[in-house]
């Protein structure tokens, strides 16, 4: 029997060289780089279970074969069995959506744990109403919600007749914001009726296909909304100033999609032509800027950057709004930050306030639960005395990772 | 250190096997004795494991080590007072209450502490300010080894160890440390001191490391998403349900006895020879046959020093029926501070007694095999949602919403998106077709050829690549 110590020979030498040619092949591209190798860092310091943790992450992030290999194992799971991996849910049709998004209208909110940080939006959306209140600042709410929620019938066919799902979570903040009084622009009502009811840009989704984010009709819809809402109670009155529309077509991968890092799925996938309608001034012919003294102030997350900061620019939600009330507003965005950044930010930088009547407050529904930075009250300080309008000083952003 | 994570398996492993096996080379020039060299390579085993253990918390250690010491020492005051039974009485009452002393502080005194702090509220007074105890991974089972090892000697059924190398190497073996299986001191005591290293062996061992690698990525971790889904969904549907909890039975078996098929593997590629831990448990045909083919070196260890010390079925039957209730609560207990556990434990318990009162069969033991089979996978089933529930609450509602008292309506519309993914789909039916099937990876790799080495390579490979794409997802048993 020669045959046999062969297979046991082969398999151990086999295993062996898989499993060392890794880290030597690691090695050799950071010597080949004049870097020193990173395996070796574990050397340096007192090891501690926060510091063992970084090492072993920076370890395989920086891992030449794992680097080269994940986007073709990606690939192949997307290919072969429509996975997204751990941020991204395939759906029907081609549309793909955004875990965590799922997850929220799907999971339980963990219980809190003792010592835990109060997590209570109502509690941090009534204080900031009241602290505006005494500014003479009316506050509106404009919950987005989040695309599962308005497309449930793209994730699975179980949701076909869902029309839309409002989860029980989102459901209690609204009844709560109503019953406290608060001014709540209703997007769940409003995309709920534009999906049963569609209007001239019916042919289009109110979502990008691969996006987390609203679609142009979308975003028109909801600006007309909140529009709505302001000059309806007479909030702030109706501008003078005359918009145009401009169609202003881009392509674009959706960051569903990007978020999984995966090129040759981009690939397959290939860019969603998205049809942007730019605001323009009718009597200058420039494109929408914001107005640092403007009666409104926007604040919000990656809704209102995209098509107004990112391409094709002046094409967002902050520009179509500007456009059904008729005069520009100042806004203020930071990307994943909807529910605490952006009111830090108005915290450090309160000339953002000067001359304001309503403040309009949008952050993703998800961020009920999952805001990064929870829910804390954050202070408003008076409106500074007001000051010389500087380069782009009615447009903050704050760039983060991810989705809003 | 988790053996499906990145450093693992390219760092840890090839630098581990590769100083291992040139230990001979260098003890050859330093003319050691086969003996001396045997303890140096268990010295070398006894450093690793202790980096590997340090890995997720460097101050562990030290309790890992106090608790090797206690029952080293106590060994040898055992081993040195042969005919003296009250010295050794004590020697190995110190062994055991410090040993379970130490498992009770940081196992179960939070436990106790929030459950008294319950009581005082419901009888009006101030609630405890509860203490924060951070439990050390593979408490549970170093321990067992350590009261093994000191309960052996006593009874004489093993010599005390020859060195603290010896003993330390084998409470700390990294393979078998945190989630087991629970090896027995006398079953390794001639392994500490000889093995035989072959190329059969080690090739063995590189098979049954692949499968169960293969077993946790590509098979336990994705159903673990779709348990986790299920047990964390707002709103849920009886069919979805049942659904999450065959999934999470899967992620169990293939999470747990694919971490025994690598801890046997690691094993076997050191020279070491581990008991096998399971043998197709959901084959079985009643709690009691699920019992001798699941986790077979707990409830082994429970039955050896356990059930048999408390009279076992030696003195009548309602006896019999109670011991073997309490040894199963106290089984259910040793996996976690849980009433959710403890009711686990009890209701195998109770089956089992039962099964034990109608001889040893069970109730629906006159139907044909594959549904015997069947019954006993659903009553595994409600047992399994005891033990994935965060807590009783949970538990009774989840079991209601299988039997359709849950409402189906808000996220539940969506939740088919997040359990009926193509992937989970195929797991489940992969999963389902090897359950259900006699082979066990225990015995597949027992002998090598080249259509199982090739098999064996290819899953290892696709594993390895599916861990790329992969976030961290440590072993459930980890937590025990």
């Amino acid at each position: 029997m020669a045959k046999r110590p062969d297979v046991h020979v082969g398999v151990s030498a086999t295993f062996m060289v898989l499993i060392a040619a890794v880290p030597l092949v690691q090695a050799v591209s950071e010597l080949l780089r004049a870097e020193r190798p990173q395996a070796l860092e574990v050397f340096c310091g007192v090891p501690t279970p926060t510091s063992l943790r970084a090492y072993e992450s920076d370890l395989e992030a920086a891992s030449v074969v794992a680097g080269r290999l994940r986007p073709w194992v990606q690939y192949a799971q997307f290919d072969l069995l429509g996975a997204g991996g751990e941020k991204a849910a395939v759906g029907r049709d081609g549309w793909w959506f955004y875990k965590p998004g799922l997850e929220y209208l799907t999971r339980r909110p963990p219980p809190p744990q003792p010592g835990d940080e109060p997590n209570d939006p109502l509690r941090t959306i009534l204080a900031f109403r009241d602290q505006l209140a005494a500014r003479g600042i009316r506050l509106v709410v404009m919950p987005v919600p989040n695309k599962e929620s308005i497309y449930p019938e793209q994730l699975t066919r179980r949701a076909a007749s869902a029309d839309v799902v409002v989860c029980r979570q989102t459901r209690e903040l609204l009844g709560q914001l109503h019953m406290a009084g608060v001014d709540v622009v209703n997007l769940f009502e409003v995309f709920g009726s534009a999906k049963r009811c569609p209007g001239t840009r019916s042919e289009e989704a109110l979502y990008l296909v691969q996006d987390t984010h609203w679609s142009p009709a979308g975003l028109a819809v909801a600006a007309k909304a909140a529009a709505g809402r302001l000059l309806g109670r007479g909030r702030v009155q109706p501008g003078t100033v005359p918009y145009g529309v401009l169609p202003a077509p881009v392509q674009r991968v959706g960051d569903v999609v990007r978020m999984l890092q995966a090129p040759p799925i981009e690939r397959l996938v290939g860019p969603e032509a998205i049809a942007c309608e730019q605001v323009f001034r009718g009597d200058t012919g420039e494109p929408y800027k914001d107005a640092p003294d403007a009666e409104v102030l926007v604040l919000g997350d990656s809704f209102l950057r995209i098509y107004e900061q990112d391409e094709p620019g002046a094409a967002g939600f902050v520009a179509h709004l500007a456009r059904a009330r008729g005069g520009p507003v100042t806004s203020l965005v930071s990307d994943g930050g909807g529910a605490t950044l952006v009111r830090q930010e108005l915290s450090r930088r309160p000339r953002f306030l000067a001359k304001k009547r309503v403040v309009l407050w949008g952050f993703v529904e998800r961020d009920i639960r999952f805001a990064a930075e929870g829910w804390p009250i954050v202070p408003v300080p008076e409106a500074g005395p007001p000051r010389p309008p500087l380069r782009e000083e009615g447009r903050a952003q704050r760039t983060m990772g991810g989705a809003s | 250190m988790v053996f499906t994570t990145y450093i693992f398996v390219f760092y840890f492993l090839p630098t581990v096997l590769l100083v291992y096996y040139t230990l001979p080379f260098l003890g050859r020039q330093l003319r050691l004795s086969e003996d001396r060299l045997s303890l140096v390579r268990n010295a070398f085993l006894v450093v690793v494991s202790y980096v590997f253990y340090g890995w997720w918390n460097p101050w562990f250690v030290l309790l890992m080590l106090a608790v090797t010491v206690v029952n080293y020492v106590c060994g040898r005051i055992l081993g040195a007072s042969q005919g003296n039974a009250r010295r050794r009485f004590w020697a190995v009452t110190v062994a055991i209450v410090l040993s379970l002393g130490a498992l009770g502080f940081f196992k179960y005194f939070m436990f106790l502490e929030v459950n008294a702090s319950r009581v005082l509220e419901w009888m009006g007074a101030d609630s405890l300010d509860v203490l924060k105890i951070l439990l050390p991974i593979g408490i549970s089972f170093y321990t067992f080894h350590a009261l093994s090892y000191s309960i052996d000697v006593y009874r004489g059924t093993a010599p005390p160890v020859r060195s603290f190398i010896d003993f330390a190497c084998y409470i700390a073996l990294f393979p078998q440390l945190v989630a087991g299986p629970i090896i027995r001191y006398n079953t390794v005591a001639e392994q500490l001191v000889r093995r035989s290293h072959t190329w059969e062996r080690f090739a063995s061992g590189v098979a049954l490391f692949a499968l169960g690698f293969g077993k946790k990525v590509l098979l336990a971790n994705p159903l673990g998403g779709v348990a986790d889904a299920a047990f964390g969904a707002q709103d849920l549907a009886a069919s979805d349900a049942w659904f999450g909890v065959a999934a999470y039975a899967f992620q169990i078996y293939f999470d747990f006895s694919g971490y025994s098929d690598m801890a046997i593997g690691l094993g076997r590629m050191i020279g070491f020879e581990f008991m096998k831990n399971f043998n197709s448990p959901y084959l079985a045909e009643s709690i009691t046959d699920f019992w001798r083919r699941w986790h077979i070196s707990l409830s082994t260890f429970l039955r050896d020093y356990l059930y048999i010390p408390l009279g076992g079925n030696r003195k009548g039957p309602w006896r019999t029926y109670v011991n073997l209730a309490l040894v199963m609560v106290l089984g259910g207990l040793w996996h976690g501070a849980n009433w959710t556990f403890v009711a686990w434990g009890a209701y195998h318990g109770g089956l089992l007694a039962l099964e034990r009162g109608l001889g040893k069969r069970s109730l629906y033991h006159r139907l044909p095999r594959p549904l015997r089979v069947a019954s006993t996978f659903v009553l595994v089933l409600f047992s399994w949602v005891l033990f994935r529930s965060t807590d009783l609450h949970e538990a009774l509602g989840y079991l209601g919403v299988m039997f359709g008292a849950g409402a189906a309506g808000g996220g539940a519309v969506l939740l088919p998106a997040e359990l009926y993914t193509p992937g989970a789909v195929a797991a489940m039916v992969a999963c389902a077709i090897l359950v259900f099937r006699p082979l066990q990876a225990y015995q597949w790799a027992e002998t090598v050829t080249w259509p199982k080495a090739v098999a064996a390579g290819a899953t290892f490979c696709v594993a390895l690549m599916a861990m790329f794409a992969q976030s961290f997802n440590p072993f459930l048993y980890f937590q025990f």
